[in-house]
């Protein structure tokens, strides 16, 4: 009888070990996959490159000193350049530069067939060609399928480039992590202050009567509501405002749309984290404050706020969070289309947009994708290791736990 | 003197002042609300009231209909496969949930507990974006395989399958969290009756401990069943394109509520917009409708445990 019993105890016991194990193993399986592809991909120029891919024709003198460097293998000294063997989106070989030099010319060329002025950088590229005139005044071919070597010492040699396409190849998230910028900020000035406002005056003014009921449970239903309802809201009403309050008539939505639409739904949020914020301060504080004769508002602004400042700290994190990760709304309310200039009236993508758009086409770029999502997984856990240690400090400070 | 009460009067209207402010401010968030019924219903019901290129959508056909595409927008098996997605992640994630949340209350040793809370706590602050990116480029791979190796041809793992795996990852943190507080609270003296009476920690835990906590887990599931119905983007990247069902097998590609909204949303005006805010209507009435009948139930089970 006793041992049955042990028996039974030890195999609920363990399917509770195996149950608690499966959450370990998924975090462990997004992590591990979402590094492995994403990490290789993760580079500076990722982060700060352009992501329209764009092309140009150039033409050049070689310096007339050479420009020492013996840090790259496959180095051109009179143009300050390097190259390396690399493949394009389409897999396609190509040569790629790794290095332009700050004294190389390359850094200010004109484009011979539209006049623009082009900075020749690291991550541009070419799959044909480069025309090239010797010391001797002879033409010669260096080609991309010659590989990186070969074409760095051609260059070596040459006097003038005659003739030479440039590829960029883009996909660069520069433009996205600006926009995820505009939004964070946009948001915490339009939605945060709505949201602290009404904490303050449900939690310390409100009187008890039915009116204040009926708007907290009006507030309360906010929470239930799904993201992508926010978006729709975006799309039907916010795009209009946004587009009457910047004066343009552009088609569809823009930043500010985007703003005015996660200000919406970071509302119950910021509300919920600012009252349980209020809740931590002593009752002692406000009722020692009013029998001074200090009045409602002042103790609300001057003792209870201050005391309060840390957990609304939390609020703010908590916001920049929402904003960071919301994928569905923003889809409705700024839209799908990446942009590397990015203006308050203009549209862009925010990172988790960006993630939406290079998925959502025929062929997904899973690696992009999860490069984006480390960044996003980064600041987002790292906002919430934060919140956590902040509501830590504060029980300790008014609970003495 | 004079100077005192010109003060007081001053302070008198600063304190008005600041209070309607903040009261206005409490007015505007809770009309957003209304402001969200108003607008979706405005625009959802559009494609009923008025004439794109000569027709109309009759509303008895889209709610109940049996064909999705741009000739015909009818959603009735669009609803059911949404709620058999939901109910069938549910019904995976319920379990392993509570069993998780009583080894973190209960069992566990407090450091371990920790460990596991903080687990949970980043799984459920992991933005959908990115379980999508999971479920489209892990899980699918690995339901495909699974597919292959029964035999069955899969849409390159797009499936009813993923997309209960997908959201069953989303809503365990939930339900755990929600678990963890159930089992916390109840009374420590119905615990110790029970070991008093000479049943052992384990059988205490899962014969009293858990009975007691019914009413916390319910309420639980109750905001899970709410996530997974909401759910948009992570959905929207394994569920597929149905267009036609109701499709009931794990490996035939399915289509919900959400990722009907968000599939394909390209054009700013014209049927296939509005009739997104249509959906938009179905799914908040379904959301509403789903949480009435579970609260219901929820009431009952708690007046059972309370008596």
């Amino acid at each position: 009888m006793k041992t049955k019993r042990i028996i039974r105890d030890s195999v609920l016991k363990g399917i509770t070990y195996i149950a608690s194990f499966i959450s370990i193993i998924i975090l462990v399986a997004i992590l591990f996959f979402i590094f492995a592809k994403g990490s290789k991909g993760l580079t500076w120029d990722f982060i700060t490159g352009d992501n329209e891919p764009k092309s140009y024709t150039i033409s050049i003198l070689s310096n007339n000193e050479l420009i020492e460097n013996d840090k790259y293998e496959n180095y051109a000294k009179r143009f300050g350049v390097a190259f390396e063997d690399s493949v394009n989106y389409d897999k396609e070989p190509v040569v790629k530069i790794v290095f332009v030099d700050d004294k190389s010319p390359l850094h200010s060329v004109i484009d011979s067939i539209t006049g623009e002025k082009v900075s020749v950088s690291e991550g541009f590229y070419f799959t044909t060609f480069i025309e090239i005139v010797d010391d001797n005044g002879n033409t010669d071919y260096i080609y991309a399928r010659e590989g990186a070597k070969v074409a760095s010492e051609k260059l070596a040699n040459a006097k003038k480039i005659k003739d030479w396409a440039l590829s960029y190849e883009g996909g660069g998230i520069r433009g996205s992590i600006i926009t995820t910028v505009y939004l964070v900020v946009l948001t915490l000035l339009i939605g945060f202050p709505i949201g602290i406002l009404t904490a303050v005056y449900l939690h310390e003014i409100a009187p008890k009567n039915r009116f204040i009921n009926i708007l907290r449970s009006f507030i309360d239903m906010l929470t239930g509501v799904p993201s992508i309802i926010y978006g729709l809201l975006g799309a039907a009403l916010l795009i209009p405002v946004s587009q009457m309050v910047l004066q343009t008539d552009s088609i569809g939505g823009n930043v500010l749309s985007g703003a005015l639409t996660l200000s919406i739904m970071i509302l119950p949020v910021v509300i919920k984290a600012t009252e349980s914020a209020l809740d931590v301060v002593p009752k002692d504080y406000k009722l020692a404050s009013l029998a001074l004769g200090v009045n409602e508002v002042q103790t609300t602004f001057k003792v209870i706020l201050p005391n309060a400042m840390p957990g609304i700290l939390s609020a703010a994190l908590l916001t920049i969070g929402r904003v960071i990760g919301e994928s569905a709304a923003l889809i409705y309310a700024i839209g799908t289309s990446i942009k590397d200039v990015v203006s308050i009236d203009g549209k862009g993508t925010s990172l988790a947009v960006h993630i939406w758009s290079v998925m959502a086409g025929e062929n997904p770029n899973v690696e992009v994708a999860t490069s984006i999502a480390i960044i996003i997984l980064a600041l987002v856990l790292v906002l919430n290791l934060i919140v956590k240690y902040i509501s830590h400090r504060l029980d300790k400070k008014f609970k003495g736990v | 003197m004079i100077r005192n009460r010109d003060n007081k009067n001053k302070n008198i209207i600063v304190n008005k002042t600041v209070k309607s402010f903040l009261l206005l401010a409490t007015v505007l968030s809770a009309s957003i609300i209304l402001l969200i019924i108003w607008q979706i219903t405005k625009n959802g019901l559009k494609p009923f009231l008025t004439f794109y290129d000569g027709r109309k959508i009759n509303f008895f056909h889209f709610i109940v209909g049996t064909r999705y595409s741009t000739t015909n927008y009818q959603i009735g098996f669009i609803i059911i496969n949404t709620l058999y997605v939901v109910l069938l992640a549910i019904l995976v994630s319920v379990p392993i949930s509570v069993l998780t949340a009583l080894f973190i209350a209960k069992i566990a040793n407090k450091h371990f507990s920790r460990i596991l809370t903080t687990v949970i706590e980043v799984l459920a602050a992991i933005p959908s974006i990115v379980y999508g990116v999971f479920g489209a480029g892990y899980v699918t791979i690995i339901v495909k395989n699974l597919g292959n190796a029964l035999g069955i041809v899969t849409a390159g793992g797009i499936s009813v399958l993923s997309s209960v795996l997908v959201l069953t990852m989303m809503i365990l943190p939930t339900i755990t969290m929600l678990s963890i507080t159930a089992f916390k609270s109840v009374p420590r003296e119905v615990e110790e009756g029970s070991l008093a009476l000479g049943a052992s920690k384990i059988q205490t835990y899962f014969n009293v401990t858990l009975k007691a906590a019914v009413p916390g887990i319910f309420a639980g599931i109750i905001l899970g069943v709410g996530r997974a119905l909401g759910e948009a983007t992570a959905v929207s990247m394994v569920a597929g394109n149905l267009s036609s069902g109701p499709s009931f097998s794990l490996f035939d590609p399915t289509r919900t509520l959400t990722s009907t909204i968000l599939i394909g949303f390209k054009e700013t005006e014209g049927l296939d917009y509005d009739i997104r805010f249509s959906i938009g209507m179905v799914l908040i009435a379904i959301i509403l409708l789903v949480n009435f009948i579970l609260n219901y139930f929820r009431k009952r089970i708690s007046d059972k445990y309370e008596n």
